[in-house]
C-alpha cells in the first residue's frame, strides 16, 4: 500500500469519533456482554429522526412531558447507557475510561468533578461548548453497583434539563389558595 | 378482614363497600396529606380515589390488590396534581396541615425539619419515599405502582435519604458518624 | 435500618381521616346500583353459504381481500404508533436519568447548608 494512502488512513483514525460522526456524539461503547450480568439494564439510542418521533407521542397535558418537548425540539440525539450490578465493580472501567477519554478532544469542557468517598459515587459532567451555546453534554457517573453514561447532542438548555426531574426541583412560590384542576370523576361534595 | 367483603362491594354491597373506605381512608389520606400538603385538597384527592374504585370494582381481585390499587391510583394522582398546580406544596410550616403522626414529636425539633425537608422533595421521590417509610412497601411495588424501574426507586430513595441526612447534619440535628 | 429511617417511619405513620370522610365518600357515590354483568349470546345463524350459494361465496372473498389490507394496513400504523409511544417511554426515562445525575452534581456545588446560628442545639 503506498505511503501516502497509508496516511490518509491514518489520519482518519487518530481523528477519531469527532471527524466520522455528529459533532458532540460520542461513540459508546454497545456493552453487549454486560447486559446478561447486570440485573438492570438502559439503553437508549434515540437519533435526530426518533427524537421527532418521540416528541410527537409527549402530551402538552404533562407539565413534565410538555418540558421535555420544549428540550428535545432543538437536539439531535439522545444516548444513555445505564447497568445496575449486584456485585461490586461487576463493569470494565477500562470501557468507561475510554469514553472518558473521547472528552479530553477540543471543545469539550469537564464542567464538575463530584466525588463521594463516602459512597463511592463519582460524576463527572462536561459540555461541548460554542461560543456561549452548549452543543454537547455528557455525563458520566458511577458508583460500585451501577454506572451511568449520558450523551445529549444538539442545543441544550441546562436549566430545562435540570428542572425535569431533580429531586429538589419544586419552586418556592409562597402561599396559594387555588385548588388543583377538579377531577372529571369529583361531584360536589357535601362536608 | 375478611376476602368476602370485598366480593360483596363487588356486588353492590354499599355497606360493604364504605367498610373498605374505613379500612384504607387512613392511608390514601395521608399519602394525599403528605403530597399536597393541605388537608381539604387531600381530602378532595382521597374522595376521587374511592370514586374511582367504586367505578372499577370489578377488577379488583383480591384485598392484596385492592391495597396495590389503592396507593398506586392515590400516589399517581397526588403526583399529577402536583405538578399541574405545583404551589399547593409549599404551604410555610406554621400553616402546614400538620402532617407528622401525632405520636411522632419524641424530638419535635427533628421531626419538624423532616417534615420541612420531605415537602421539598420533587413529586417522584416524594411518592417513592411516602410508599417506602409511610406504606412499607418494597422496592418492586413501589416500582410497578409508579411505572418505574426498580432502581430509580432505588436512587430516589438513595438520594433523598443522603440529601435529607445532609441536611440535618448540617442542621445539627443527627451526628454526621451516622452511617447507613 | 438507620435512626434516620426509623424517624422517617415514626414520622409518617398513616394519620386519620377527617372524620366522616367514609359518610362524605358514600353520599358522593352514584345513585344507581351498579348492574350485574349480561353476557349475551349471539343466536345461531344458517350460514350464507345455506342460504344464499356460491355466488356470496366469491363476494366474501373479496369482502377478505379488501379487508385483510385494511387489517394490514391498520397494522403497520399500531405498530408505528406503538415504536413513538416506546420512543417517547425512552426519551423520558433517558431525561429523567440525566436530571437525576444532574441533581447529583448540582448538590455537590451547591455543598451543605448553613447550620443556622440563631438554633440552639448543643
Amino acid at each position: 500500500m503506498n505511503a501516502r494512502v497509508v496516511f490518509t488512513l491514518a489520519a482518519v483514525l487518530l481523528a477519531g469519533p469527532s471527524f466520522a460522526q455528529t459533532k458532540g456524539r460520542l461513540n459508546l461503547p454497545e456493552f453487549a456482554a454486560l447486559a446478561d450480568k447486570a440485573s438492570e439494564t438502559v439503553t437508549v439510542t434515540l437519533d435526530s429522526n426518533l427524537l421527532g418521533i418521540a416528541a410527537r407521542f409527549l402530551s402538552n397535558e404533562d407539565p413534565e412531558q410538555a418540558k421535555a418537548k420544549k428540550l428535545v425540539s432543538s437536539l439531535s440525539g439522545v444516548y444513555v447507557q445505564h447497568f445496575t450490578f449486584e456485585t461490586d465493580y461487576a463493569y470494565p472501567k477500562g470501557d468507561i475510561d475510554r469514553v472518558r477519554k473521547q472528552l479530553d478532544a477540543p471543545g469539550w469542557s469537564r464542567i464538575v468533578e463530584a466525588r463521594s468517598k463516602k459512597e463511592n459515587t463519582n460524576v463527572d459532567v462536561f459540555l461541548l461548548l460554542s461560543g456561549d451555546k452548549v452543543q454537547g453534554l455528557a455525563v458520566i457517573a458511577s458508583e460500585p453497583r451501577e454506572f451511568t453514561i449520558v450523551n445529549i447532542v444538539g442545543n441544550i438548555d441546562l436549566e430545562q434539563l435540570h428542572d425535569l426531574e431533580g429531586n429538589f426541583s419544586i419552586p418556592k412560590l409562597g402561599i396559594e389558595t387555588a385548588k388543583p384542576p377538579a377531577s372529571t370523576a369529583a361531584p360536589a361534595k357535601p362536608k | 378482614m375478611p376476602e368476602t367483603l370485598l366480593m360483596q362491594a363487588r356486588a353492590g354491597d354499599r355497606r360493604a363497600f364504605a367498610e373498605l373506605v374505613k379500612a384504607h381512608q387512613g392511608s390514601v389520606f395521608s399519602i394525599g396529606l403528605r403530597m399536597l400538603n393541605r388537608r381539604d385538597v387531600a381530602e378532595d384527592l382521597a374522595q376521587d380515589v374511592f370514586l374511582q374504585l367504586y367505578r372499577k370494582l370489578d377488577t379488583i381481585e383480591s384485598l392484596q390488590h385492592l391495597g396495590f390499587w389503592l396507593r398506586r391510583v392515590a400516589a399517581n394522582l397526588a403526583i399529577d396534581w402536583m405538578r399541574r398546580a405545583p404551589y399547593i406544596a409549599t404551604l410555610p410550616l406554621d400553616e402546614s396541615a400538620d402532617v407528622s403522626a401525632p405520636e411522632a414529636d419524641s424530638d419535635p425539633l427533628m421531626s419538624r425539619e423532616l417534615t420541612r425537608l420531605l415537602g421539598e422533595l420533587a413529586p417522584h421521590p416524594r411518592a417513592v419515599m411516602l410508599l417506602r417509610y409511610q406504606e412499607d412497601r418494597d422496592v418492586a411495588e413501589i416500582a410497578a405502582m409508579l411505572d418505574m424501574p426498580v432502581n430509580t426507586v432505588k436512587s430516589h430513595i438513595k438520594r433523598s435519604l443522603t440529601a435529607l441526612r445532609g441536611r440535618m447534619i448540617g442542621a445539627k440535628l443527627i451526628d454526621c458518624e451516622e452511617v447507613p | 435500618m438507620t435512626e434516620l429511617e426509623n424517624e422517617l417511619r415514626r414520622l409518617l405513620r398513616p394519620v386519620d381521616a377527617p372524620a366522616g370522610f367514609a359518610d362524605r365518600v358514600m353520599r358522593s357515590l352514584p345513585e344507581h346500583a351498579k348492574p350485574a354483568a349480561i353476557t349475551v349470546l349471539p343466536t345461531p345463524r344458517r350460514s350464507w353459504m345455506q342460504q344464499f350459494g356460491m355466488p356470496t361465496a366469491l363476494a366474501a372473498s373479496l369482502l377478505a381481500a379488501v379487508l385483510l389490507g385494511q387489517f394490514t394496513a391498520e397494522q403497520r400504523e399500531l405498530r408505528a404508533e406503538q415504536r413513538g409511544l416506546e420512543a417517547s417511554r425512552e426519551l423520558m426515562q433517558a431525561l429523567r436519568l440525566t436530571s437525576d445525575k444532574l441533581d447529583i452534581a448540582y448538590q455537590a456545588v451547591q455543598g451543605p447548608p448553613p447550620s443556622d446560628p440563631e438554633e440552639n442545639r448543643s
